[in-house]
């Protein structure tokens, strides 16, 4: 009976699409627009504290953008070299994960089959545990009177302990760290389904292993290390907590003068136009993820 | 890939890995233990930093609004994901095809910061246009989580999907079970184990936000990460390795008790199958 | 022309169905399948019987599983007509269908019983409890599979998934039973003998069914008659035998079995004989019928390699007959089959029943040898 009525009701299958179509429209595209919408406001004190854009003049409505915020960002090199900085941190820090986590991943897919999925999983599982608690636990290592200097002491290597927390490095540690999963997964789902014969169809061509790695492994598993690569350095990018925790003061990192703009300047349309600029500058990769990762959802269906 | 001897290369890139991913934490584990304030000296075995925590009220507060918060977020994701899975894996093109996939993308790999601002923007405007969350807290918490773990569960849940034999939903429909009944009675029960999975990805990953949350929380709703980051910014305390210890543990046996109850599983269906083949016909 | 050929197929379809005949239970009028302007099935018509086995034969590609899932349901035909016993069903989802398929892979529900997965279209029709029990009951009782119905599927081995898919797709008693490749994803000594059970099932029942096949050994063993399918169109309709012994077309007959085509034209159409020119004999071939041509025509001339004969001496017939030289030899058991090359440069293929055990009482290697062959042993082909 329903389902000769549901024939009649006009796309049923807009009541599967509509609710989290409309969700993520509403909570995460829209937001954006109403962040570009304030980035072009001037901060004010009142709540909310940016002016609104447009007025009535008598009977005429006014638009006005302001600019001043992105000129603001533009020639205060705080903001420039926060930038930079953050993509050379998140650059380096991508390619620090794929060095350590290709080896990792290559390991795993060559296990026993049966094995795979606990070695899997016991690479996931310290992600599970809260991302602050493992920052937490490196703060404890790298500390000057920690273990990591404790350690080198006893051992006679150095007399005095290295700086490390607070430094750059720290924040290179920290990041590799708490983002290996994000590289090892996609890797790994890509090596696993690498087809050995062709490794061994290159040796009987007299490859020898490593040649047969460069010329046939890494190049198959391009999209693994696309994927990979874009879901450790766009997040990177922006990261916050790591920077405020093990990176020094002067460890520029533009999520973290976001925050320091939102929270402790309480400069919205600032705040905001950071936002967008660095949205506008991770837009090529978000979309070379998009192209590899909606590949892999659709899958089969095309 | 086929399994082949691993090499020596294999053996010492696993035990470097894990070693590289699990020694912070065991070290956590241990200065939980330890008598003194400093982190890093050991003076003595010692509960008194499990003490501490159990008696910091605020602290336990906090775990409490995380909970609720991971526990609503995680049903609602999972509803919505697996919604959105259907729609990627299951249906061709319709209008706005492109925007759909992009928005569900998207949020994987945004930066919490920009994800975190733009909705409190969009939460501030709401409250001014139409006088919705006025009072930011546990509700408006919630429905920032939902956004970004939406995304996280979608990919758990299609990547089963489209592993999915399509020829069992068809065949169902061929023995007249329409659309809904074909979910409901057998790609739901089929794809069960997924839906779990994403439904602990994302309990997971709202019990764990701590920029998202900070941005769109209100002076009521302080989650168990905000009260961490606070007290972590003061300085290192044994109380916070004593609540890492505590999540290692749970999450340790959480992970121990599904890998045990897949692997017996697993067992017994290869034996199973083991079974059918030597009786044959 | 060939009227044993008919007769015998005549007495095969006489043989197979008790009941009245329906030329048209199915009928499938012009109908075509695109995908992105590819036509997967092009403007196809055919009529299937009440109570008969029809196979669609056809390489992969060839739009034999479209067809197939047109008439389940699961796509709808760009334009066309299906009419089920006088009812069109192109509009009816396939839930709707009283029809029911047995699928490739079976898709047995791997989280329900073999009970529950015989009893699964019953409950959707919502029969009573007990009615379904009744008839799930039943069901096992004609796959012989009332042991194993509390079994999973992953617990059965591939001939009993098998059985039970069967049982779950008749259960419902369904108008038309779809088969989608049914020996696919059996090893080779099952199928044979699930072949045979699986039609001694369908026949029992009088369910008329339409197969989907690539092997044509399992088309020729199970279907009443078989439709050659290429490139989304039908090529023959037939019996085994029609489509073996009287191809339509050089695609059918090069298709079906292996042959020796023989291009020529026609040279002398008399009522009761025609002979054909060919540039690759050196004699004209004598054909022992009429055909429906004229002189000059170009035709092939099919010649299936058991049917020639191969011997040391010339023979005494006054037609059709060659001398070659024996190039390669492929040996097959219970035949061999000879690469014989003739002083023109063809090649022909011949079969040889190996009837006696040693290798010194047959043919070898560069032996030159006579092959002939009778009036009424090959095909004209026109197209």
């Amino acid at each position: 009976m329903i389902a000769r009525l549901r024939k009649y009701l006009p796309g049923g299958r807009w009541a599967v699409i509509a609710p989290p179509y409309f969700w993520m429209l509403l909570f995460f595209a829209v937001p954006f627009l109403i962040a570009l919408k304030i980035s072009f406001s001037s901060i004010v004190i009142a709540m909310p504290p940016y002016t609104p854009l447009t007025e009535w003049v008598g009977d005429t409505l006014q638009l006005k953008l302001n600019l001043k915020n992105y000129l603001f960002l533009l020639r205060d090199p705080l903001y420039v070299n926060a930038y930079l900085s953050s993509l050379k941190i998140a650059l380096i820090s991508t390619l620090l994960c794929l060095l350590v986590g290709y080896p990792i991943a290559y390991a795993i897919a060559r296990l026993p089959a049966a094995s795979r999925n606990t070695a899997l999983m016991l690479v996931v599982l310290p992600s599970w545990t809260s991302f602050l608690i493992r920052i937490y636990a490196w703060i404890g290592i790298l500390k000057n009177n920690g273990l990591l200097n404790n350690f080198l002491i006893w051992l006679g290597v150095i007399d005095e302990p290295l700086k490390i927390l607070h430094t750059p490095v720290a924040v290179y540690i920290g990041i590799v760290y708490a983002y290996l999963p994000f590289m090892i997964l996609p890797l790994y789902t890509n090596l696993v389904k690498h087809d050995h014969r062709l490794i061994e169809a290159a040796y009987d061509l007299g490859c020898r292993p490593w040649q047969a790695f460069l010329r046939i492994t890494l190049p198959l598993s391009r999209a693994g290390i696309i994927a990979g690569s874009m879901l450790v350095m766009i997040p990177a990018v922006g990261e916050f907590v790591i920077p405020e925790l093990m990176g020094g003061a002067d460890t520029l990192m533009i999520g973290r003068q976001l925050w320091v703009e939102f929270f402790n300047n309480r400069d919205w349309p600032v705040a905001s136009a950071v936002a967008i600029v660095m949205l506008v500058l991770l837009i090529v990769p978000m979309m070379i993820f998009h192209h590899y990762q909606s590949k892999e959802l659709e899958g089969r269906l095309a | 890939m086929n399994a082949t001897k691993p090499s020596w290369f294999s053996h010492s890139a696993l035990a470097l890995g894990f070693a590289f991913l699990y020694l912070p934490m065991l070290i956590l584990i241990i200065y939980s233990f330890n008598e003194s304030r400093l982190v890093t000296v050991w003076s003595g075995f010692s509960l008194k930093w499990y003490g501490e925590l159990f008696r910091d009220q605020q602290m336990i507060d906090a775990a409490k609004v995380s909970l609720q918060i991971a526990f609503m977020t995680a049903c609602a994701s999972v509803v919505l994901g697996t919604m959105a899975a259907m729609v990627m894996t299951r249906f061709r093109q319709f209008p706005g095809k492109a925007m759909f996939s992009a928005l569900m993308t998207a949020p994987l790999v945004m930066p919490e910061v920009i994800t975190g601002l733009s909705i409190l923007l969009l939460f501030v405007a709401m409250g001014q246009t139409f006088g919705l969350f006025q009072e930011r807290g546990v509700t408006t918490i919630w429905i920032a989580h939902v956004t970004f773990c939406v995304a996280f569960v979608t990919v758990v849940i299609s990547s089963r999907m489209s592993e999915l034999d399509r020829s069992l939903e068809e065949a169902a429909m061929d023995l007249g079970a329409n659309r809904v009944k074909v979910f409901f009675l057998i790609t739901l029960p089929i794809i069960a184990p997924a839906l779990a999975s994403g439904w602990l990805l994302a309990f997971t990953l709202s019990l764990d936000d701590l920029v998202i949350s900070s941005f769109v929380s209100g002076p009521s709703s302080t989650t168990l990460p905000m009260k961490v980051f606070s007290s972590v910014r003061m300085g290192v305390s044994p109380k916070i390795n004593a609540l890492a210890t505590l999540m290692i543990a749970i999450v340790s046996i959480a992970a121990f008790l599904g890998w045990w109850l897949m692997a017996r599983e697993e067992k017994q269906r290869q034996r199973d199958m083991q079974l059918a083949l030597q009786q044959g016909g | 022309m060939a009227a044993t050929a008919s007769s015998v197929a005549a007495a095969n379809g006489v043989a197979k169905s008790d009941a009245p005949i329906r030329e048209d239970y199915v009928r499938i009028d012009d109908l075509t399948k695109e995908y992105d302007g590819f036509r997967a099935v092009d403007d196809v018509s055919l009529s299937i019987r009440k109570g008969e086995i029809f196979a669609l034969l056809g390489a992969s590609g060839c739009g034999k599983s479209t067809l197939l899932r047109c008439l389940a349901g699961f796509e709808k035909p760009t334009y066309g007509k299906i009419e089920l016993d006088g009812v069109s069903i192109v509009e009816q989802a396939a839930y709707d269908r009283p029809i029911n398929m047995m699928f490739q892979s079976y898709a047995l529900f791997p989280h329900m019983t073999v009970e529950q997965n015989i009893g699964f279209g019953l409950k959707m029709a919502g029969l009573a409890r007990d009615r379904v029990a009744a008839r799930v009951e039943e069901m096992l009782t004609l796959v012989q599979m009332n042991r194993f119905a509390k079994r999973k599927p992953h617990q059965l081995s591939g001939g009993q998934q098998q059985r039970v898919a069967l049982a779950r797709s008749l259960a419902l008693s369904p108008k038309l039973l779809l088969l989608d490749e049914p020996m696919g994803a059996l090893d080779k000594k099952l199928r044979s003998q699930m072949q045979l059970e699986l039609v001694g099932i369908i026949e029992r029942l009088g369910v008329t069914c339409v197969m989907v096949t690539h092997d044509q050994e399992e088309a020729m063993t199970m279907a009443t008659r078989i439709a050659i399918m290429d490139a989304g169109k039908i090529r023959q309709v037939g019996t085994p035998d029609e489509i073996y012994e009287q191809p339509a077309s050089r695609f059918v007959a090069q298709f079906i079995g292996s042959v020796n085509l023989l291009e020529g034209t026609i040279e002398d159409d008399e009522k009761d004989h025609v002979t054909i020119r060919s540039d690759v004999l050196e004699q004209p071939i004598h054909v022992g019928h009429g055909v429906t041509g004229f002189e000059g025509q170009a035709v092939a001339y099919a010649l299936r390699p058991e049917k020639i004969k191969i011997e040391k001496d010339e023979p005494a017939q006054p037609h059709n007959k060659v001398r070659g030289l024996i190039e390669d030899i492929a040996y097959f058991g219970t035949h061999s089959v000879y690469h014989v090359r003739l002083q023109t440069g063809k090649k022909l293929l011949v079969h040889f029943m190996n009837a006696k055990r040693w290798a010194s009482e047959r043919f070898t290697w560069n032996d030159t040898v006579w092959l002939s062959w009778g009036d009424n042993a090959g095909v004209v082909l026109t197209s």
